[in-house]
């Protein structure tokens, strides 16, 4: 030690403090002491656990974000986007740090609507709960000018970033926007749940359609970012942020896969313009030789750019409340009552089974009584053959017919066809609707023969979507394939490269002969080409040989005072169909149209089925169509003995 | 002997006075000093970096030449006659303290009001720290002429008791460190300087049974940060954060440090006033296990080298003014180094010449410049 026990030259009495010499010992204890305490700790903090200090430290200051991967788009067959990315200003924000002052100053300087501060509010508290301190979007898709203010003033706003990120847009519009769906925040349950996928709080999820379906294809990968930050979470320079950190800076983002499908963006805009007067209705165009989806519309709309971030709570409870249902795709999950379209199941069946005959007579007096039970044909058709009853959509002469076939053969032949089952195309739900059988009625309730009588011609329980009977459609016009509907041609990666095709499905084979199939079809020539057809009253097409078939399916009467506040739809009114194709061999394409209480097939289905077949030949089909020379049309109209 | 200002040993008659003064001059104390001013400004440069405080390292240099006046003004004028004034002093401390008491600044206005400071000629003075040197130079004075004869423990304690005033009122300004680290000066130099310890063992209890009363009396933030200091879960507070910062920062320093001006922690912030009262963990994290441990070791030396002064003094009294310093200088390190470390609550308590700071700063160089004048003194009558 270098305490020593010397006293000063001339201090000749002793030390000057005699006490503290006494008590050395104590100082050097409790001297010593504390060293060995303060070291001690050293030791623990720096040299036991410093490994783990020093990873601390480091994440104090790096800090990892996402960087967004640029979703696929969405394509049409020709390459027209449907679903595209464009830039655009996110604000986020840090939960932690969003203090009631900080929301104050953001309110005043943007100017927020309380709708705004609303979703702000709720977007804070799903972050909160996730991590407070991850930076989450709170506005997206701002203006310039309101980017420009946020950045003028971060210095006032800590834990406010904005970012220049793509974000989804619909080039189109509301053009098939029930297809191609639409994105939204996610939930807090969702946030949850798909949290260790990789997802993002403030990220935007596939919510409805194509969007929603395909999301793990069209996402793509996102990559991170690591970056320097202050005590206060300021970012560090770009230099400073290097030094700190050690290894990769981040993983670049991958992009998402492109869809491309096989809708024609000219035909669907075709189509909806067709459909433009109705209230409610839906369209399905179909190749009939291989099952690819050409058009599909559902009436009422939406448009996904409103509804990708934009909705307001006033828009949304509007778009809620409306009766029409906007947010039901009618072309595959709304079912309804096909009507007359439907009487190929019975007339197939009679004819199979050899219970009914083309030129077989029966006489229609514009009733039918059964058990008591009166029905009441549209009209007093007098002496018609099997031909004639289908051209004039006779309804007593299949009533008669399903006396002989009974309930269940119509349902087999129905079910053959797809009808009443899902189509697969897995989209929105795509809906089963049903097919009623003698086993449901008893299951359900007490089985009638008047059951029967109302299925025959697509009424009653009978209950199919438009997407179905497009199929069913379908498959009468290719001469008995009955494909599963395809909507995604193939999957492409961003680079153009084709990274999957999907390859028209059959699902089935029907068993249909030719000789049956050919007197339906001879029925379907008439009603679109022969006066007292049901559609060719109502038009004709001179382009090219059609084929088509009528509905008016009745409803079930109810009155809801509230319905009936929107304009020309009817809840009450029958839903009008047509299903049909052209040209008459070889089919190119086939459609089925429903207006949703729209009155009678023939006066509202068949004009804008005509609409868009005349559209289709001379517009959008390569080589168009030119008006034939009148002396041409003939020899497209005799009928042929077999169909392929 | 008396009024001979500077006594130099005999032997070196004949040698020019200045040189006999040169040989008398406590180099080694000097040398200590140095070496702690420079790691201090090191260490403070390395802390005020950022935009924000770069003067404060200008500040310190010139508060650290006003310091290096006050140690020779405190080593030339004798310690015998500054001991003769010490009640004076300690009377002009204690109206300072109320004079900051009533017209004071408000110094920090997170804790609410509270009046540490005042402002003289635009300086901020802290008259506690002024106390600290008073009630030490009255220490000496009250321990100066102990005989065995003549010993009478009453008539000391009563003399020890007058220093409840400035420390009671110290404690309400409220500057609760600072009252601590003059009650634990006077009773560590009670412990040295007294014939018998029993009386200072009594003084003790009494002080610890009195810890109850002094909690309630305590604000409320104060007791938050006690609280806070024992399990952040109790009382979750901005000290808690400071504490749990600094952890973090002196562990990252591992053995061999981050290097200089490399400190994240310290860099961007994230321990608060680091250059004040949070020095040593910028110089932990920075300089590591073994930068610790050496400074420790440049303070444990300059403790021994302060004592080893008490030790050889040539009266009692300069032997207490020693024996007091070394108190204060050991429990400013020691409660320093433990809050950094987290194994005490946060308190303003300053790291001897290594603190940001003039009021600090300027004490200790007083504080040793008297040690300097006692061991400069220590030869001859």
């Amino acid at each position: 030690m270098l305490i020593r026990q010397s006293s000063g030259p001339g201090s000749g009495n002793g030390p000057a403090l005699p006490e503290l010499h006494r008590r050395l010992k104590w100082v050097a204890v409790i001297g010593i002491g504390a060293l060995v305490v303060l070291i001690g700790r050293l030791w623990q903090l720096q040299v036991m656990r410093g490994e783990g200090y020093y990873e601390r430290t480091v994440s104090n200051v790096v800090k990892e974000r996402y960087l967004p991967s640029v979703r696929g788009k969405i394509l049409d067959r020709h390459g027209v986007a449907l679903a595209d990315n464009r830039p655009a200003f996110n604000i986020y924000a840090t939960p932690r740090q969003m203090t009631p002052a900080v929301k104050a100053e953001l309110v005043r300087m943007l100017g927020l609507s309380d709708d705004e501060i609303t979703k702000i509010d709720e977007r804070l508290e799903v972050g909160r709960k996730r991590d407070s301190r991850a930076a989450i979007v709170i506005l997206e898709d701002q203006g310039r000018d309101r980017a420009a203010l946020v950045e003028q003033s971060l210095a006032r706003l800590p834990g406010i970033e904005v970012h220049h990120e793509p974000y989804r847009y619909y080039p189109q519009g509301d053009l098939a926007a029930h297809m191609i769906g639409y994105m939204t925040q996610m939930t807090a349950v969702e946030a949850d749940r798909l949290g260790n996928q990789g997802y993002d709080t403030s990220e935007l999820i596939g919510r409805y359609g194509l969007e929603d379906k395909w999301e793990n294809y069209l996402r793509g990968k996102k990559g991170t970012e690591r970056y320097a930050v202050d005590a206060r979470g300021q970012r560090l320079d770009d230099a400073t942020a290097s030094a700190l950190i050690q290894g990769e800076r981040g993983v670049p983002a991958v992009p998402g896969a492109n869809l491309v499908l096989t809708i024609d963006v000219e035909l669907q805009r075709l189509a909806e313009k067709a459909v433009s007067r109705t209230a409610a209705s839906a369209v399905v165009v179909v190749e009939p030789s291989t099952g690819k989806i050409r058009a599909i519309v559902s009436k009422p709309s939406f448009d996904p750019n409103i509804m990708t971030g934009h909705l307001t709570q006033a828009e949304e409870t509007m778009l809620k409340q409306d009766p029409r249902k906007p947010f039901i795709d009618k072309a595959l999950r709304m079912t309804y009552p096909p009507g007359s379209i439907f009487k190929f199941a019975t007339a197939i069946a009679a004819l199979e089974d050899a219970q009914a005959a083309e030129d077989e007579n029966m006489f229609c007096t514009g009733q039918y009584q059964l058990s008591g039970t009166v029905f009441r044909c549209h009209g007093t058709h007098g002496k018609v053959n099997l031909l004639q009853a289908i051209q004039h959509s006779c309804d007593t002469y299949f009533w008669k017919l399903s006396e002989r076939t009974g309930l269940d053969r119509i349902a087999e032949v129905a079910s053959e066809y797809g009808l009443g089952r899902p189509t697969n195309l897995g989209l929105n739900g795509d809906a089963g609707g049903r097919i009623p059988t003698k086993e449901w009625y008893e299951r359900t309730s007490h089985y009638k023969v008047g059951y029967a009588t109302n299925a025959a011609i697509g009424q009653g329980d009978v209950e199919v979507t438009v997407l179905q009977m497009a199929m069913a459609y379908a498959a009468l016009g290719n001469g008995g394939k009955l494909y599963v509907p395809q909507v995604v041609d193939r999957l492409e990666a961003h680079d153009g490269r084709t990274i999957t095709r999907y390859e028209p499905q059959v699902a089935r084979q029907m068993k249909t002969p030719s000789s049956a199939l050919d007197i339906w079809l001879r029925g379907m020539w008439k009603v679109t080409n022969e006066p007292g057809g049901t559609a060719f009253e109502h038009g004709h097409v001179e382009l090219v040989p059609v084929m088509g078939k009528t509905g008016t399916a009745e409803v079930k009467k109810h009155h809801k005072q509230d319905d009936e506040d929107v304009e020309r739809w009817n809840p009450n009114a029958a839903h009008a169909w047509f299903a049909g194709w052209a040209p008459r061999e070889n089919p190119e394409i086939v459609i089925v149209v429903l207006v949703e209480h729209g009155g009678p097939g023939g006066t509202v289905a068949w004009p804008i089925a005509k609409q868009i077949l005349e559209g289709y030949f001379t517009k959008i089909r390569t080589p168009p169509l030119r008006m034939p020379e009148p002396a041409a049309r003939p020899a497209a109209a005799p009928a042929r003995k077999d169909v392929r | 002997m008396k009024g001979t200002g500077l006594l130099l040993p005999r032997a070196t008659v004949g040698v020019s006075r200045w040189r006999r003064f040169r040989a008398a001059v406590d180099w080694p104390l000097i040398v200590v000093i140095v070496a702690l001013c420079t790691l201090g400004l090191l260490n403070l440069y390395s802390a005020t970096r950022g935009v924000r405080h770069h003067a404060k390292f200008d500040t310190q240099v010139q508060w650290m030449v006003v310091g290096a006046i006050g140690f020779a003004a405190a080593t030339i004028v004798d310690y015998r006659t500054m001991v003769r004034l010490a009640w004076l002093g300690l009377g002009f401390a204690i109206s300072l303290l109320f004079v900051a008491r009533w017209l004071g600044s408000t110094g920090d206005s997170n804790h609410g009001i509270t009046y540490r400071w005042l402002n003289i000629g635009g300086m901020g003075i802290q008259p506690s720290e002024l106390a600290k040197l008073m009630v030490i130079l009255v220490l000496a004075s009250v321990f100066k002429d102990i005989e065995p004869s003549s010993y009478a423990p009453r008539r000391l304690l009563g003399q020890l008791a007058i220093l409840v005033v400035p420390i009671g009122l110290i404690a309400i300004q409220p500057d609760l460190g600072t009252a601590i680290l003059l009650g634990l000066i006077v009773l560590s130099t009670g412990f040295l300087a007294m014939p018998s310890v029993w009386p200072m063992v009594h003084v003790t209890l009494a002080g610890l049974l009195a810890i109850p009363i002094v909690w309630e009396t305590m604000h409320e933030y104060q007791q938050k940060r006690i609280l806070g200091f024992i399990d952040c879960g109790i009382a979750p507070t901005k000290e808690c954060w400071h504490t749990q910062q600094s952890i973090y920062a002196v562990g990252s320093g591992k053995i061999w440090g981050k290097g200089f001006l490399e400190g994240t922690q310290n860099q961007f912030n994230f321990v608060p006033e680091h250059w004040t009262d949070f020095p040593y963990s910028v110089w932990a994290e920075e300089w590591g296990f073994i930068g610790s441990v050496v400074l420790l070791a440049i303070f444990g030396f300059l403790l021994v080298w302060v004592l080893n002064v008490a030790l050889s003094a040539r009266d009692r009294m300069g032997s207490v003014i020693c024996v007091g310093v070394a108190a204060m200088t050991f429990w400013h390190v020691v409660v320093n180094v433990a809050m950094v470390l987290g194994i005490a609550p946060v308190v303003g308590v300053t790291l001897p010449f290594v603190s940001y700071g003039g009021s600090s700063l300027v004490t200790f160089f007083l504080a040793m410049g008297l040690v300097a004048n006692v061991s400069l003194r220590k030869h001859g009558y």
